[in-house]
């Protein structure tokens, strides 16, 4: 063996040596590395949803005594039971503050109905009325009043403000809400002799809303916690809410 | 006699340099040891690097872990406030569908001229038009509005966008004139799209009239239908911008002054409707 073979053989050798560590023992531990920084990103985006989720389930928790009071106060616009005595007690206190008599309720789904209605009809008028839509169910009435045209306007002007949006664009909820569909305004009778003005009747198509009955007004939450956090919240002790939320309702 | 090459063997011309005695052995193993440094150095960035993002990947999942049980605990309340949200949302949309009836009737009053009065006033939204009273409301047009992620969110309201209302309006005038002022004033309300004549009649012109008569106009007053109706309901968004601007009392009351002096006082003519 010349000198130059020696030289080179060593060479070789020597490469061979490198290349067999690079590829034996560094090159995996960095492929490793590698993978275990895409898994680090990838945990670090975990954990960002999770205190994501978590601040938003916090913020929740935070709003909860007002979300409870504000879905009590719709209860008013929206019950979970068909509430026809609520109804009526409200439609009789609004024509009364206008003037305006409160001669009939019919419930539509009851049938063409010759009869005002009384309690007896609010099984029948929530049972048709359920299957009219998928979300809130659907409960058809007609009303009809006497009283003057602007009596009348202003009765129905009264209607709408049970339930409205405020300039702000919030919900402000003192009653049931109403979709009125047809009015029809009639001479009660003949004006001559009288100096007054004409008393009219007004018939009013209009349909009041239900929620689910799978849902009811609260879903089975407490004015403290929801349904199925009692345990949650005393077991982390966390920050629940230490006040109950106290909702007046009035009918 | 022999020649002898004094020059030692390393220096003479030709001969490797630097080869050294090893013939350049010592130089292959520095070089191998050098890489052999480089690799562990290279190997060890790569193991610490490997221990430490194993700790962290760990770390981070821990974490991960605990908050997601956190807020799974709290489900509830994310819930419940996603609800309250939804059944907000859907009361907003019904609010907002709503025609405004009363508003309606204002307008009537405000716009009828002082020498007409109507007998009677009949408004329906969409379809429902000519339906008696009582019948069922699915009747009309109906659409669902999809509101938010909450499972009440689908409502359907019974005046959906799109819908029409129209109103059949009947009374009399002391002329036909009056008459026809009717229907111009008629088309200054805002919203109004279209009032068209059904009929016009004056007692004892051997013409039948479907309508009565009354409204304290004169024996030889006609009598007239009309049938009075607006552009469709418009979307939600629409409608609540509608309800907060409100530009419709203004905007009336403006055309009315300018179509005649008689209707610029609201309670004047107002005071003639249905009387």
């Amino acid at each position: 063996m010349t000198h130059r073979d020696r030289v080179v053989a060593i060479v070789v050798a020597t490469l061979a040596v490198l290349v067999a560590g690079w590829l034996l023992l560094v090159s995996p531990e960095r492929e490793k590395a590698s993978k275990l920084g895409t898994e680090v990103s990838a945990a670090q985006s975990a954990l960002s949803a999770a205190e994501g989720e978590l601040s938003s389930a916090r913020t929740a928790q935070a709003q909860y005594v007002s979300a409870y009071a504000s879905i009590v106060g719709l209860g008013k616009a929206v019950p979970a039971a068909d509430e026809v005595p609520s109804l009526i007690y409200q439609l009789e206190r609004a024509s009364n503050s206008k003037n305006v008599e409160f001669t009939s309720i019919v419930s539509s789904a009851a049938g063409s109905g010759t009869g005002s209605s009384s309690a007896g009809s609010s099984a029948t008028s929530a049972a048709a009325g359920a299957a009219s839509s998928a979300g809130f169910s659907q409960m058809p009435f007609t009303f009809i009043f006497d009283g003057t045209y602007f009596d009348l306007e202003h009765l129905f002007e009264q209607l709408n403000r049970f339930t409205l949006r405020t300039a702000s664009g919030s919900l402000q909820v003192s009653g049931r809400l109403l979709t009125i569909q047809s009015v029809k305004l009639t001479p009660v009778g003949t004006a001559a002799g009288s100096s007054g003005p004409v008393q009219l009747t007004g018939t009013i198509t209009a349909t009041a809303y239900v929620l689910p009955a799978s849902q009811g007004l609260t879903a089975g939450a407490s004015p403290s916690s929801p349904a199925g956090a009692t345990a949650t919240a005393s077991a982390r002790g966390s920050s629940a809410p230490a006040t109950p939320a106290v909702v007046e309702v009035t009918p | 006699m022999r020649a002898v090459n004094l020059i030692p063997a390393e220096q003479r011309s030709g001969a490797p340099v630097g080869a050294g005695r090893s013939g350049g052995v010592a130089y292959a193993v520095l070089a191998l040891l050098a890489g052999i440094a480089v690799l562990a150095l290279v190997y060890g960035i790569a193991h610490h690097q490997v221990t430490s993002r194993t700790s962290q990947v760990a770390s981070l999942q821990a974490r991960a872990s605990a908050e997601q049980a956190s807020a799974a605990q709290l489900a509830p309340y994310t819930s419940f406030v996603a609800m309250r949200q939804a059944r907000v949302t859907a009361v907003e949309q019904l609010v907002d569908s709503r025609f405004d009836w009363a508003h309606t009737l204002h307008e009537f009053a405000r716009v009828l001229p002082r020498d007409a009065s109507l007998s009677s006033v009949s408004g329906t939204i969409g379809s429902a038009a000519g339906t008696s009273p009582g019948a069922s409301p699915s009747a009309g047009a109906s659409s669902s509005a999809t509101a938010g992620a909450g499972s009440s969110a689908s409502v359907s309201s019974v005046t959906p966008p799109g819908s029409v209302p129209t109103f059949a309006v009947t009374g009399c005038a002391s002329t036909q004139d009056a008459v026809a002022e009717t229907i111009d004033r008629l088309r200054l309300i805002n919203g109004v799209s279209s009032v068209a004549l059904t009929n016009s009649t004056k007692p004892g012109s051997g013409v039948t009239s479907s309508t009565p008569g009354t409204g304290g106009c004169g024996a030889n007053a006609p009598t007239f239908t009309l049938s009075v109706a607006f552009q469709p309901l418009p979307a939600t968004s629409a409608a609540a911008a509608a309800a907060t601007t409100r530009t419709v009392a203004a905007h009336s009351s403006s055309a009315a002054a300018a179509a005649g002096p008689s209707a610029s006082a609201a309670a004047g003519p107002a005071a003639g409707a249905l009387r």
